[in-house]
């Protein structure tokens, strides 16, 4: 059977009970690290860890990513690294991973 | 109370500019949401329950993963592991959130809780950049987290309307599209020795972690890591 299942409900109770608890569960963790820093101090140092707290939280996500992934991949987040740092626009960063990741996959690298 | 010394307001050009900023990742966004739609179809989903899963969640990765693990019936337990399921791999919201305190502290906390929201990847990404850039205008932060909603839930009700038939995500490199726009973000970040130590460290303890570590933890605590390292870079005494 490959058709899709249950097809004609519009809305299924056990299908909204999921995606309650998955909305919840992510309005809580988009919360409670806001919540907790208020209970503690923003001294000189814990000010410098959160302002370096997204650079690295953006380097954690892209660096495994780059590890895990082809060659078109690193080549491509290296095109956009080359395109953002010469070029400052966000848009031919992304253009530059595209092409150079896509133009790789497709002659087969 | 928040008027006199706060410096965050909320302009309708900030709004604007927020949801401008986001342009570049929208042609990758919505096939990701094309993308989101059809799987979710093929999972038995309405075009309802696909906008409200995109509308209430607003999270594609979990969307996503939660997706290949998707039941017809949903007895206590299960909803208990979907439960754990979404808070780890969303565990990098906790960590966005905690760097949105120095700016949104002053807010009352019937303002600052429900904007938060709106705080998905993307969105805190370019928000951040702002920041770092001197901006302090909150309407930065809801418009472009507005307007990636509105494209999210819009492209993923009419994935699931469309189906498939779409164009393979790997082949047009849309995977690469998320990544490059967060170097983008992180690029004008730079300013030397603390970016140098704690973005290394993030980078060879998330990747370490990544292999190490089974489920999504490598990015919690390679920017946990990370963020720590590069605090205590003391900054250089005049």
């Amino acid at each position: 059977m490959t058709s899709p299942a249950d097809p004609g409900t519009l809305l299924d109770l056990g299908t909204l009970a999921a995606i309650g608890v998955m909305a919840v569960m992510t309005l809580f963790n988009r919360m409670a690290g806001f919540m907790v820093m208020r209970f503690i101090p923003l001294t000189p140092r814990v000010r410098r860890i959160l302002e370096c707290l997204p650079g690295a939280v953006i380097v954690a996500i892209v660096a495994p990513a780059a590890a895990h992934g082809d060659i078109a991949m690193a080549a491509g987040l290296a095109a956009a690294l080359v395109a953002a740092k010469l070029l400052k626009s966000d848009f031919y960063a992304v253009m530059a991973a595209v092409v150079v990741g896509a133009g790789l996959r497709f002659i087969g690298v | 109370m928040d008027a006199q010394s706060s410096p965050i307001r909320f302009t309708r050009e900030a709004f604007f500019q927020g949801a401008r900023v986001m342009m570049p990742l929208m042609p990758g966004m919505w096939l990701f949401g094309l993308a989101f739609g059809a799987a979710s179809a093929q999972k038995g989903f309405s075009w309802l329950e696909a906008g409200l899963s995109s509308g209430l969640i607003f999270a594609g990765l979990a969307q996503m993963v939660a997706l290949e693990g998707w039941r017809q019936d949903w007895t206590v337990p299960s909803l208990l592991a979907l439960a754990v399921l979404t808070f780890t791999v969303n565990m990098r919201h906790l960590l966005m959130a905690a760097s949105m305190r120095p700016w949104f502290a002053p807010l009352p906390a019937w303002k600052s809780y429900p904007t938060l929201f709106f705080l998905a990847d993307n969105n805190w990404a370019a928000t951040m950049r702002y920041y770092s850039q001197g901006g302090r205008d909150a309407g930065f932060f809801v418009g472009s987290g507005a307007f990636t909603w509105l494209m999210w839930v819009l492209s993923s009700m009419a994935g699931q309307v469309i189906g498939g038939g779409l164009p393979d995500p790997k082949a047009v490199a849309i995977d690469l599209v998320v990544p490059a726009f967060f170097i983008a973000m992180l690029v004008p970040n730079w300013k030397g020795r603390r970016e140098a130590i704690g973005w290394g460290v993030a980078a060879v303890v998330s990747v370490g972690a990544s292999f190490i570590v089974p489920g999504w933890w490598f990015i919690f605590i390679g920017a946990v890591s990370g963020a720590v390292a590069g605090g205590f870079v003391d900054d250089k005494p005049r």
